[in-house]
């Protein structure tokens, strides 16, 4: 049986007016405000994330592991502003990976399963950051920082960065197998099953993108056909969608214990679910 | 999209057959939707690394002829067998479970465990044999695609085994036995099957 | 059970396990005194055969035979996209070789 907290305190709505005063009255009245200021800066973060390491550094797609030390030392030289100015941005927003974990982990603690789904989950992905980004932007801006660097040096920093950041994957197959579990024995629909399942390919494909360790050319190598582009496509479908699925699943809360309510598909009850509010 | 995939209690939940133990059912989807999400899904990710593979071999067929030659078609064609005859098992755990038959489906569904682990075994086999004869997972391109391709797969039906045994898990509990599961899990276990079907013919019989 | 249910499934079953059998059969065919050679019409037909098992495979085991039509014409698609993709990709790779 679900039971609702009451929503004594909070006002009916957000007042008509400039989109300014209506930030401010949801910073100040939604009550789910935390869960939606978690899901803003997933996707504020994802798009960071995307810009830097595609158009400004070029670290993505991964050049190739083939190179010869003077053709890898041309691309830390040809790319040095982009490097150093790329990654210093991911330094200064990487906390934002925080507040999606939280939310991931919150949905984990929403559903009727054990928390310790959640709590594992959270653990394990706090410490992903590192392998999964920060050694990349450390050791590529390392690289980068001194430009008459030895290219044995560079070569190595390269296969440093790149490796641990492609072939590290065994923190994101757990975690992705720990939430498919969440997601498959939860009894409140928190979210639907067929993402549950998503997970399980998201998981496999940590598992393709393992040859990479081998493979210096060739589709499994660290920029291949297989482990790269086809595992990017996999993974990019996966993270929309559960990035759609956690704003739906922020809509339908009701801080209750049960089963997540359907939206209720007219405009003013979008927007009470956007505020939190009773209907 | 979040309630359409979440079907309520279905006509035939927990072993009661709507086709009243005909073992046919009205126009029903097997097992839950989101089930067939998985397969559709994971059908394209295969279907893309099998076209990366066709393409690759185009251009150098020697290599991949040649290489292609120390296969045993045998063993490949008994992988088949046994998946397929896996299946079959599957489908008549799946026909007795609706019809209330709950010792029978058990019975099928452990004969599908069987065959499945026919299938591992004879892969490893199979895999034990190339490594001693020096083609492993580096030797040459067309043994990189074909240890990737067999051992994916293998992998799914290693998960294909944890499926089978929440099949069993569900006929055994008479408060359990839930009909949507046990067809949910039986879908997964086709969809392997149809998977090797496909790579079968790639690896061994595309020329 | 069913019998009727239980013989097409045999049936479906027969069919299957025949065409993996037929492949033995185009698998011999390929090979030129023991080595083997590229055929485009080889690759085809085992092509178009592991389609024909998809096909039967999604009809009868997996019951889409007894689906709504929606997914019905999704399998069916499936099908026919697979099946473009490796047609397509195999000629594709011959064509730029």
């Amino acid at each position: 049986m679900s039971r609702t907290i009451a929503e004594s305190v909070t006002p009916p709505g957000p007042p008509a007016g400039s989109r300014l005063g209506r930030i401010a009255w949801h910073w100040r009245n939604n009550s789910k405000r935390e869960l939606w200021f978690a899901w803003y800066t997933t996707v504020v973060f994802y798009n960071i994330f995307f810009i830097v390491f595609f158009p400004v550094t070029h670290a993505q797609p991964p050049p190739h592991p083939y190179w010869s030390d003077a053709q890898v030392a041309y691309w830390f030289n040809h790319d040095h502003d982009g490097l150093i100015i790329g990654f210093a941005i991911i330094f200064a927003v990487a906390a934002m990976t925080a507040p999606q974990n939280a939310l991931i982990a919150y949905s984990m603690r929403r559903m009727s399963v054990s928390r310790a789904f959640g709590y594992s989950y959270l653990v394990m992905y706090s410490l992903s950051a590192l392998p999964g980004m920060l050694l990349l932007c450390v050791v590529l801006s390392v690289g980068a920082l001194r430009p008459g660097r030895d290219p044995a040096q560079l070569h190595w920093l390269y296969d440093f960065g790149f490796l641990s950041f492609t072939g590290t994957m065994g923190i994101f197959l757990l975690g992705s197998l720990v939430w498919m579990l969440a997601i498959l024995l939860d009894k409140n629909r928190v979210l639907p099953k067929w993402f549950g399942y998503l997970n399980l390919c998201n998981a496999l494909t940590e598992v393709v993108v393992a040859p990479a360790w081998i493979f210096h050319r060739g589709v499994f190598s660290w920029n291949g056909l297989i482990s790269w582009w086809i595992n990017m496509v996999v993974f990019g479908i996966y993270t929309g969608a559960f990035i759609t699925l956690l704003r739906n699943m922020i809509l339908r809360e009701d801080f209750g214990d049960g089963p997540l309510p359907d939206i209720k598909k007219n405009p003013e009850a979008t927007a009470s679910a956007l505020a939190g509010t009773a209907q | 999209m979040t309630g359409a995939a979440q079907a309520g209690p279905r006509p035939g939940v927990a072993g009661q057959p709507p086709g009243k133990g005909t073992g046919e059912p009205a126009t029903a989807i097997p097992g839950q939707p989101d089930m067939w999400v998985l397969v559709l899904f994971e059908a394209l990710v295969f279907t893309a690394y099998f076209a990366v593979y066709l393409f690759h071999r185009s251009a150098h067929s020697e290599l991949f002829l040649r290489s292609q030659a120390t296969l045993n078609p045998w063993l490949g064609t008994l992988d088949t067998l046994l998946l397929l005859a896996s299946s079959l098992f599957m489908l008549r755990c799946v026909q007795a479970a609706r019809a209330g038959a709950f010792r029978p489906a058990l019975t099928s569904a452990c004969i599908t465990a069987f065959l499945g682990a026919g299938f591992l075994a004879s892969k490893i086999t199979e895999w034990v044999l190339l490594v001693h004869g020096g083609h492993g997972f580096t030797s040459n391109e067309f043994f990189a695609y074909y240890f990737f391709l067999t051992g994916i797969h293998f992998l799914h039906l290693l998960i294909g085994f944890v499926v089978i045994g929440v099949i069993i898990y569900q006929l055994r509990g008479p408060a359990r036995r839930s009909r949507e599961l046990v067809e949910t899990c039986a879908t997964y276990w086709h969809t392997v099957d149809l998977l090797w079907v496909l790579i079968f013919s790639l690896l061994y019989v595309v020329r | 059970m069913n019998a009727q249910a239980k013989r097409r499934s045999l049936t479906t079953w027969l069919i299957l396990s025949a065409i993996t059998l037929g492949y033995l059969a185009l698998d011999r065919s390929a090979d030129d005194h023991g080595a083997y050679r590229a055929s485009s019409v080889v690759t085809t037909t085992a092509i178009l055969l592991a389609l024909v098992k998809a096909r039967l495979i999604f009809r009868e085991f997996m019951q889409v035979r007894n689906a709504p039509a929606l997914l019905c014409r999704l399998t069916d698609l499936w099908v026919l996209l697979i099946g473009a993709v490796l047609l397509g990709s195999y000629f594709t790779g011959l064509a730029v070789r």
